[in-house]
C-alpha cells in the first residue's frame, strides 16, 4: 500500500481554493481559516478510506517581502508512509499545507 | 561494486531506516527463514558473493553471467543490474515483504509513552544552541532549515521511546514585519500519538519547530 500523493494534493488544493478563495490578509480571520483548511482537509483524506493515520499542518503568511523556508524529516517506514506538500498564493499571503500519512496495520 | 544495482542500494537503505523501527526479533526470524533483502542488508555491509545459494533461490529465470568461471559480459547499461534476462533487460527483484511475529500488543507499555513535555524541552534547547547567533540569508537558510530538522529527528529519537514514528516539521523565516500562523491537525490515536513544538526568535530569524509521534505496532 502506497500513498498516492497526487490524490492528496488535488484534496488539499481544493480545500485552499474553497477557505481562502478571495481573500486578502486579515489577521483577525487567519486562525479561523488555518483551523477551517486543516479540518477540511482531513476530513476529505479520510473519506478515501485508506488505513492511514494523517498529520496536516497549515502555515500561512502576510505577504510583505520576508523569506520563508520549511523543512521536514521524517522517521518512518519509506514503503508505506508518504507525504504531500501544496504551496499556494495571492496577493497577500503565502499558504504551505503539509500532509503526512503514517500507515497503521489492522 | 559495479554489479550492486541502484535500487537495491535504495531498498538497503530504505530497509536499514526501516530496520530500526522494527522490533529486534526481526532478525533472528529474518535469517531462519529464506534469505529475503531485509537480511541481506543486516547480515552483511558489503555485496554477497556470487558463489552461494542465495543466487540460486533468489533467481527466477536464468541469468548471464553469473556463473563464476564464465565469459564475463562486457559492461554495457544492463550491467547495473544484479539480474538480467536472456534478452538483455534487467528484471527487478520484487520488494521481499517480511513477516513478523504477532506480538499481541495493543498499545504501548506503561510508561512507554510520548511524553510531550521532555520533548518540548529537547526541541526548545537544540533550537536556541543551533540558531543562536545565526543571521537570517536567502541562500545559506533553505540548507540550514533542512539540517535543522534532521538534527531535531536526531535529538528527538533519544528521547521518544521504542515503536514511535516521527514527523519533524521546521519553519524558519525572516523576521520582519509580517505575521505568521502555523496550525496542524492530525487523525490518529488520541491516547498513545501526540506532538510537542517549539519556537525561537531572534533579531534577525525565527522559527517554528514540531515534533509528532505516532505509535506503530
Amino acid at each position: 500500500m502506497i500513498f498516492n500523493a497526487d490524490e492528496a494534493h488535488n484534496i488539499v488544493k481544493e480545500c485552499i481554493e474553497n477557505v481562502l478563495g478571495k481573500a486578502d490578509y486579515n489577521h483577525n480571520k487567519v486562525n479561523q481559516w488555518t483551523a477551517a483548511i486543516v479540518e477540511q482537509s482531513l476530513t476529505h483524506l479520510v473519506k478515501l478510506g485508506k488505513t492511514y493515520k494523517y498529520i496536516v499542518t497549515c502555515a500561512v503568511m502576510q505577504r510583505s517581502g520576508a523569506g520563508l523556508h520549511t523543512a521536514s524529516s521524517c522517521f518512518w517506514d519509506t514503503t508505506t508512509d508518504g507525504t504531500c506538500t501544496v504551496r499556494w498564493e495571492n496577493r497577500t499571503m503565502n499558504c504551505i499545507v503539509n500532509v503526512f500519512a503514517v500507515a497503521i496495520i489492522l | 561494486m559495479a554489479e550492486q544495482s541502484f535500487p537495491e542500494m535504495a531498498l538497503l537503505a530504505q530497509v536499514v531506516a526501516e530496520d530500526s523501527t522494527e522490533a529486534p526479533s526481526f532478525r533472528t526470524g529474518g535469517r531462519g527463514s529464506q534469505p529475503t533483502a531485509p537480511a541481506r542488508g543486516t547480515e552483511d555491509s558489503k555485496p554477497p558473493p556470487l558463489l552461494s545459494r542465495r543466487n540460486s533461490i533468489l533467481s527466477r529465470r536464468s541469468s548471464f553471467g553469473m556463473i563464476p568461471g564464465s565469459r564475463r559480459p562486457s559492461i554495457g547499461p544492463w550491467m547495473f543490474h544484479r539480474r538480467v534476462s536472456f534478452s538483455g533487460l534487467p528484471i527487478l527483484q520484487p520488494i521481499l515483504k517480511t513477516r513478523l511475529g504477532n506480538t499481541y500488543r495493543m498499545g504501548p507499555e506503561e510508561g512507554c509513552k510520548f511524553n510531550v513535555e521532555r520533548v518540548q524541552r529537547v526541541l526548545e534547547g537544540t533550537l536556541a544552541s543551533a540558531l543562536e547567533s545565526t543571521v537570517y540569508s536567502p541562500q545559506g537558510s533553505a540548507p540550514l532549515a533542512q539540517s535543522l530538522t534532521e538534527l531535531l529527528q536526531s535529538r528527538a529519537k533519544q528521547v521518544v521511546p521504542p515503536r514511535y514514528k516521527l514527523v519533524c516539521h521546521v519553519v524558519l523565516g525572516q523576521q520582519g514585519q509580517q505575521s505568521l500562523v502555523v496550525a496542524s491537525r492530525a487523525l490518529w490515536d488520541p491516547e498513545n500519538d501526540s506532538f510537542a513544538s517549539a519556537t525561537f526568535s531572534n533579531a534577525s530569524l525565527f522559527a517554528v519547530a514540531t515534533v509528532h509521534g505516532v505509535y506503530f505496532e
